[in-house]
């Protein structure tokens, strides 16, 4: 485990681990109440008692970034989470049960072919926009990729020596998929949901930028840079600020997947992404 | 040689299935009734009736299912109800934005990241590989509209060495076109460098580490010519592949710049019409998305046939 004294890995833990605590206690730290109005200090630049300025409501937008960070958190941990459940399932149907394969993966190329963000943007758009939609709507946009890695990761585990061992002493398939093949595939499964969790996060500020995020007054990271959007020229620091946050996040986790993958596989190096 | 195209060809058909599939299906999601919805809340019962009637939400789904298809097969992808155009003229219309700046977001990010994967690769484990590797990470971890946003900021705002937003049609005036797609196809090539040096990077080394490649060191090729000769020639083909997921990812990044540059893109067309609940539109823009994702991949695909003899050797 020496990955763990690895700077990359460090500083990814230190990016994510910062902004974790800081959302998670959003509640105590935070300055101001985020959705609460101070018409007298609108659009204020940044200064002892707001930080980092006010929007054009007056709203403390250090205040609203804590809590945008927190909705961000959740909603990419939730996506990996599924996705990476819904993925492990039918990448290892498709790689273990032959006969439905062909049929599933033509299924998962043909969800890829869309854009995922499209996909992802049309889906929170049909299903009403609120967090939950957004979790659903991201999942069913990622989970292709997941399948895909999965099937791979299970075809290769299905050929090790072991498992046919397994085999020809008569385990049965249950036996063999939960005592061999999950547990050959859950490395490669581990690094690709981290980098899903990094997408998810981009993606869930695009859903919110373009307003099929969870909906006012809940504050997001995306929602906080598209009101800053329309006042970019008098009070740029609104829009500024939260994507240094979503950067910081993004930026740790795919430092952490960078590192995991390196450390569990030194093969797979680049296999990913 | 025929048939191997032949065969590339049918494999874009179930594919092409699924996306016609899905696209019609995502109207089934909506909850409650579309036509109230979209006739807004002043219309009358006569309106609703007359907008589900026109949408041909009466009809029974196999109904509706087929019209799509027959529809499809003809090249009509319904009306917008808000636009009142064809949904299919409406997307043509604005399909050349996108793939232009799709197109051209992915040749600058290729131009300049392809070399630099492959003077990672060339230098892998020391500094030259460590700070393209982490300069790509950086890249690829920034959300893309609010780098559009940062430079609007810097470069349109603060400095005004450019339009923040709008488009000039490359035929009315060249040099206001460029102008006007710089920043946003800037914007795009910042944010696919990573990916594209990143993938590059490990396709060169794993064509570096196999065996023609130490038979031509063994020969006593020098190494100049055994990277610009084997390595390159073998790493055409990942190359290839980099560019096809290059551009999957480009596609998808030009949709929201344009929302961000107000551009007349497709990205900005669908996206105001899902925030317009506008659903003929939202399904012929996923479906044409899609449809030129599909292509594009068959055509990298074909090009895999020309640019790997082993490949044709196949058949």
């Amino acid at each position: 485990m020496n990955f763990l004294r690895r700077p990359a890995f460090l500083v990814g833990l230190v990016l994510v681990g910062v902004v974790a605590i800081a959302a998670i206690a959003a509640g105590w730290i935070a300055p101001f109440d985020p959705v609460k109005n101070n018409y007298r200090y609108r659009l204020g630049a940044p200064n002892d008692l707001y930080l980092l300025g006010t929007d054009r409501y007056g709203r403390d937008v250090l205040s609203r970034i804590l809590f945008g960070a927190g909705v961000s958190l959740r909603i990419g941990l939730a996506v990996a989470v599924l996705s990476g459940l819904a993925g492990a399932s039918i990448g290892l149907i498709s790689g273990w049960w032959r006969p439905a394969d062909a049929w599933l993966m033509r299924v998962m190329d043909g969800m890829m072919a869309f854009p995922g963000l499209l996909l992802a943007i049309a889906l929170a758009a049909t299903l009403g926009p609120s967090e939950a939609t957004a979790i659903v709507a991201l999942t069913v946009a990622y989970t292709p990729r997941t399948a895909r890695v999965m099937r791979a990761a299970v075809l290769v585990a299905r050929a090790l020596d072991y498992v046919e061992a397994a085999r020809a002493v008569g385990a049965n398939t249950a036996r063999i998929l939960a005592k061999h093949i999950l547990p050959a595939c859950a490395a490669p499964l581990a690094v690709q949901q981290t980098f899903v969790f990094a997408v998810a996060i981009l993606a869930e500020a695009v859903l919110s930028f373009v307003g099929v995020g969870p909906p006012p007054p809940q504050p997001t990271l995306g929602s906080i840079i598209a009101d800053g959007r329309d006042t970019l020229v008098e009070a740029p620091w609104i829009a500024l600020a939260p994507g240094t946050v979503i950067a910081m996040l993004v930026l740790g986790l795919n430092l952490l997947g960078d590192t995991l993958r390196d450390a569990l596989d030194p093969r797979m190096r680049g296999m990913l992404r | 040689m025929l048939r191997l195209v032949a065969v590339r060809l049918l494999a874009a058909v179930p594919v092409l299935l699924v996306v016609s599939l899905v696209s019609f299906g995502l109207t089934l999601l909506v909850p409650g009734d579309m036509a109230a919805e979209l006739a807004g809340p002043s219309a009358t019962a006569a309106d609703v009736a007359r907008l589900r009637e026109s949408l041909g939400l009466d009809q029974p789904l196999l109904g509706r299912m087929l019209a799509w298809y027959a529809g499809l097969a003809q090249g009509d992808l319904g009306r917008s109800v808000l636009l009142n155009q064809g949904v299919g003229a409406a997307i043509l219309e604005r399909l050349p934005v996108t793939l232009s700046l799709a197109f051209l977001g992915l040749g600058v990010a290729c131009a300049i990241g392809i070399p630099a994967g492959l003077i990672a690769a060339k230098n892998v484990r020391r500094w030259p590989d460590q700070a393209t590797m982490g300069a790509s990470l950086i890249g690829l971890s920034l959300p893309d509209f609010w780098l559009g946003l940062l430079l609007i900021w810097v470069l349109g705002v603060k400095l005004q060495w450019l339009p923040t937003g709008g488009f000039i049609p490359l035929s009315e005036d060249p040099l206001g076109w460029l102008r006007s797609v710089a920043m946003p196809a800037g914007t795009l090539a910042l944010t696919q460098l990573g990916p594209i040096a990143r993938m590059t990077r490990s396709a060169a080394l794993e064509v570096a580490s196999s065996d023609f490649i130490r038979t031509a060191r063994a020969k006593g090729l020098s190494e100049i010519r055994v990277f610009a000769r084997h390595v390159l020639a073998g790493a055409l083909v990942p190359i290839l592949t980099v560019a096809g997921i290059g551009f999957g990812l480009s596609l998808g990044g030009a949709l929201v710049i344009e929302q961000v540059f107000s551009l007349p893109g497709v990205g900005r067309l669908v996206i105001g019409s899902v925030l317009r609940r506008d659903w003929p539109v939202i399904q012929g823009g996923l479906l044409v998305i899609a449809f030129v994702f599909v292509l594009v991949n068959l055509l990298v695909d074909l090009l895999y046939l020309w640019a790997d003899p082993r490949l044709r050797a196949q058949s």
